[in-house]
């Protein structure tokens, strides 16, 4: 693929203080229990009153994640709108299978039927934007908002001026015990600043909504580039330890170029093996995220969210890290490696932009 | 120089056939599939006609290869059924020789089989069987089940925008293999009728107690259908190296979004009218060029009127030959825009217009009305396939004849 | 029937989520729709719902509900019409 691809602008909303304020000035959010909640901002500033007394939950944080991240670009029309979503609307989902039962199928309010369509949140983002152009939602697990990535970096180099990209996820406390039952969650509960002391099957829940503004060059302003991105489905260790080795050959990087790693080990004995390949290829430093977000379909976009305002920022907000041991001495190159529950794996590249 | 995209396979199951062409001789027959379920536990079963494939679950695992093996939904079984045979008819016997790319689409993924037992998975006191169905929640698993028991294990995506799902994943599919990401990608999508959708749809009232009858003056609203459906898509250049045979090109495709509300489309069509203008432009053709479009018309009243309307607004009084497919198939929602891109493959194939069974009479708002009887030895070189879908989104294919 | 209107404009604040919306800031022949109280085709099929649950009035045709949902008061007189004296 050729071209380039930028980060603009971005706004985030996760269970840490990423909406509003400075990064490296906002204390870590600590949640004692496994099923880390966003913190939420006042809607109001971003949507109507008549908009939003019928959406729920997901929709105001997509919908107010994607609006800040354009405003924050100074664009009001993006070229395309692409996001990535791992469950959509739990609450709507849950409440119309509710109401068929309840109600016996008899005079049901279609209103969550709309919303727990996956691309309930691009048609909101259009419709509030009066963007007509390319519009698509990708519900792939932990690929979710990486095909989100592949298929906007396409756009641009399809000739797209800009385009949104983005992923928003929610949890439920009903949606959370069922996936309970099928091993997600550890069994203690735990603080998540110590996740990485719990090392046992599972890990801790998370949501979040992460929306970027991309273009094929960059400004004073850009975040950072991003660089490569690469997508590996139910890799064995070998095949995994190979992708690594080329994914960095082929973007021009050694293993010891790359500053910072970004790393989604959020100590679920099952999966973390995986994490190894990064001591394979003796990497810097490496530091995990998922004591902030929790872990979910589309975790990538927090990290990618977090990896380009450190690179804007030229510093780790070090109060988020209590592992750090010091600053990175630069910070030029970030690698993203994450994968969900084993199955979808995702290397991620972003350069300082110069 | 981005290399042609071309299907070089296509596999299907419909309420009108098992396979490809088990469709092709219901289309030339002109027998519907819309009759009442036998599946699907509801309270409609009597009065909503759906288009339902006509074999229990039980014979679908059957027809996949896969009975005793646990876990797979109805959705999954329907898109292996077609994957297996797009792949025969394309005549991919090893899938280690060439990475093959999976873009499929999914509505409510395996809610089938979920709906079914949802409240006992969210019952802490209760355990059983049922706990294999909780991964199958979501859209992916379908996708996985195909590509694991197939063996692919290239780029895999599923793509959820409502109706215009599988139009969007060919085109996602098609994009990759220009960029040069992949050079052998399937798409499609695969839908199972659930008492979900159906109530959802009968909540917005837009589901017809009678068969439905697109582009009529006395529509009233779809009958949702099942199936699923798969094209290969496969670049020029691999084409060429495996001497591989062309059904058809595809030459041209756009997205668009209506920006205009939740659930429909602008009354004049805006978003149908530049996805169909753009593709025809991406596929450097003039609306003279175009024979036949395989409408989305799913004979609600507002997609109806704004679908004719962009007809209108980009063909005028030269309208080419046009008609819905959705009489035969249903509204089969995320395979809908797969299966209706096969039934363009046939028709340039077989040089054949399809008939829009049930209409009678012209809709008000418009001056041209559907083609009503079948056409055969119709020159049909260039089809224009339509879905649309909540949301505003809008898609549409360019799908050429390929003559070198 | 102003008991009747009463309680519906309560029903429709609480039903549509019209949180900034007191029943005394709706006028009985106020349009519901476009101008009015602002609502959407989603609200007026959310209406119906309404009529459905509490008064057990089906309305087949969006076409009909369109008449009938035009204002509290149009609704009130429905309502009337379709109960036992």
């Amino acid at each position: 693929m050729k071209g380039k691809c930028y980060i603009q602008g971005m706004a985030a909303i996760s269970p840490q203080h990423t909406f509003e304020g400075d990064l490296l000035s906002q204390p870590m959010a600590v949640t004692q229990g496994n099923m880390l909640s966003c913190v939420e901002p006042d809607y109001r500033a971003f949507i109507a009153p008549n908009s939003l007394r019928r959406m729920t939950r997901v929709l105001k944080m997509g919908l107010a994640a994607s609006l800040k991240c354009l405003q924050e670009s100074g664009v009001a029309v993006p070229g395309a709108i692409v996001t990535g979503t791992g469950k959509g609307s739990l609450q709507d989902t849950e409440r119309f299978i509710k109401e068929i039962r309840d109600f016996e199928e008899r005079a049901l309010n279609p209103t969550p039927f709309i919303q727990s369509t996956y691309n309930a949140v691009n048609g909101l983002i259009a419709l509030q934007q009066k963007c007509t152009q390319y519009n698509n939602t990708f519900v792939h697990r932990g690929f979710s908002f990486e095909h989100a990535l592949l298929d906007s970096m396409l756009l641009l180099s399809e000739g797209k001026p800009d385009v949104l990209a983005g992923a928003f996820d929610e949890i439920t406390t009903e949606h959370f015990f069922i996936k309970s039952r099928i091993g997600h969650w550890k069994q203690e509960t735990i603080a998540s600043d110590t996740l990485y002391e719990h090392v046992s099957p599972g890990t801790i829940s998370g949501e979040g909504a992460a929306f970027f503004l991309l273009t094929p060059t960059a400004t004073a302003q850009s975040y950072a580039q991003l660089g490569g991105l690469q997508m590996l489905y139910k890799p064995s260790p070998e095949k995994l330890h190979t992708a690594l080795g080329q994914f960095l050959a082929q973007h021009g990087v050694q293993p010891e170029d790359i500053d910072l790693v970004l790393s989604g080990a959020n100590a679920d004995s099952n999966h973390l093996h995986y994490y190894d390949v990064l001591n394979s290829y003796a990497l810097n430093t490496q530091l995990p995220f998922k004591h902030l977000c929790g872990d979910y379909e589309t975790a990538g976009a927090f990290a990618l969210w977090l990896g380009a305002a450190i690179l804007k920022q030229q510093q780790v907000p070090a109060q988020w890290f209590p592992m750090l041991k010091e600053q990175p001495r630069k910070l030029q190159h970030i690698l993203i490696y994450n994968h969900f529950f084993g199955e979808q794996h995702s290397f991620m590249l972003l350069h300082k932009v110069s | 120089m981005a290399e042609r995209v071309f299907i070089t396979g296509v596999g299907m199951i419909t309420a009108i056939g098992d396979d490809v062409a088990g469709n092709l001789r219901s289309l030339r027959a002109q027998q519907s599939g819309l009759d009442y379920t036998r599946q699907l536990t509801t309270i409609y079963k009597d009065v909503l006609p759906v288009a339902e494939v006509k074999h229990t679950t039980q014979e679908l695992s059957e027809m996949a290869g896969v009975a005793g093996k646990e876990g797979y939904t109805r959705t999954a079984l329907l898109g292996l059924i077609a994957m297996q045979e797009a792949l025969r008819h394309a005549g991919i016997t090893d899938m280690q020789d060439e990475p093959a790319g999976f873009i499929n689409a999914s509505t409510v993924g395996g809610m089938c089989d979920t709906e079914n037992v949802y409240f006992d998975i969210a019952d802490p006191a209760k355990t059983g069987d049922f706990i294999r169905f909780i991964d199958t929640l979501d859209c992916a698993d379908c996708t996985q089940r195909i590509a694991d028991t197939v063996g692919i294990e290239g780029q895999i995506a599923t793509i959820s925008t409502a109706c215009s799902s599988s139009a969007n994943a060919l085109m996602y599919g098609a994009r990759l293999i220009k960029a040069g990401v992949a050079r052998r990608v399937i798409c499609g999508g695969t839908e199972a009728l659930t008492r979900f959708t159906l109530n959802g749809f009968n909540s917005l009232k837009n589901i017809d107690k009678r068969p439905c009858m697109p582009f009529d003056q006395d529509r009233n609203g779809l009958n949702l259908g099942e199936g699923a459906a798969y094209l290969v898509l496969e670049s020029e250049s691999l084409v060429k190296e495996r001497n591989a045979t062309i059904l058809a090109a595809l030459d041209g495709y756009a997205n668009t979004n209506e920006a205009f509300h939740p659930t429909a489309p602008s009354p004049e069509g805006d978003g149908a009218y530049a996805a169909m203008k753009s593709a025809m432009e991406m596929g450097g053709c003039v609306p003279a060029d175009i024979q036949y479009v395989n409408v989305h018309g799913t004979a609600t009243l507002s997609n109806d009127v704004a679908e004719g309307m962009a007809l209108q607004r980009l063909f005028g009084e030269q309208t080419p030959k046009f008609s819905s497919t959705k009489p035969f198939t249903g509204h089969t929602l995320a395979a809908a825009g797969g299966i209706e891109a096969i039934y363009s493959v046939l028709a340039i194939q077989h040089q054949l217009i399809f008939p829009n069974l049930h209409f009678k009479d012209k809709m008000e708002e418009l001056y041209i009305t559907p083609e009503t009887s079948l056409l055969e030895d119709y020159p049909v070189r260039h089809v224009l396939s339509n879905s649309f879908g909540f949301g505003g989104n809008n898609a549409s294919l360019l799908i050429s004849k390929y003559e070198g | 029937m102003e008991e009747l209107k009463q309680k519906l404009k309560v029903q429709i604040i609480e039903a549509l989520n019209l949180q900034d919306t007191r029943p005394e800031d709706i006028d009985d022949n106020a349009p519901l729709f476009g101008d009015g109280l602002g609502l959407d085709s989603i609200d007026s099929l959310e209406l119906m719902v309404l009529l459905e649950r509490y008064y057990h009035i089906k309305v087949e045709d969006p076409r009909e509900g369109r008449k009938i949902l035009q204002s509290v008061q149009s609704m009130a007189e429905f309502i009337q019409s379709k109960q036992p004296a």
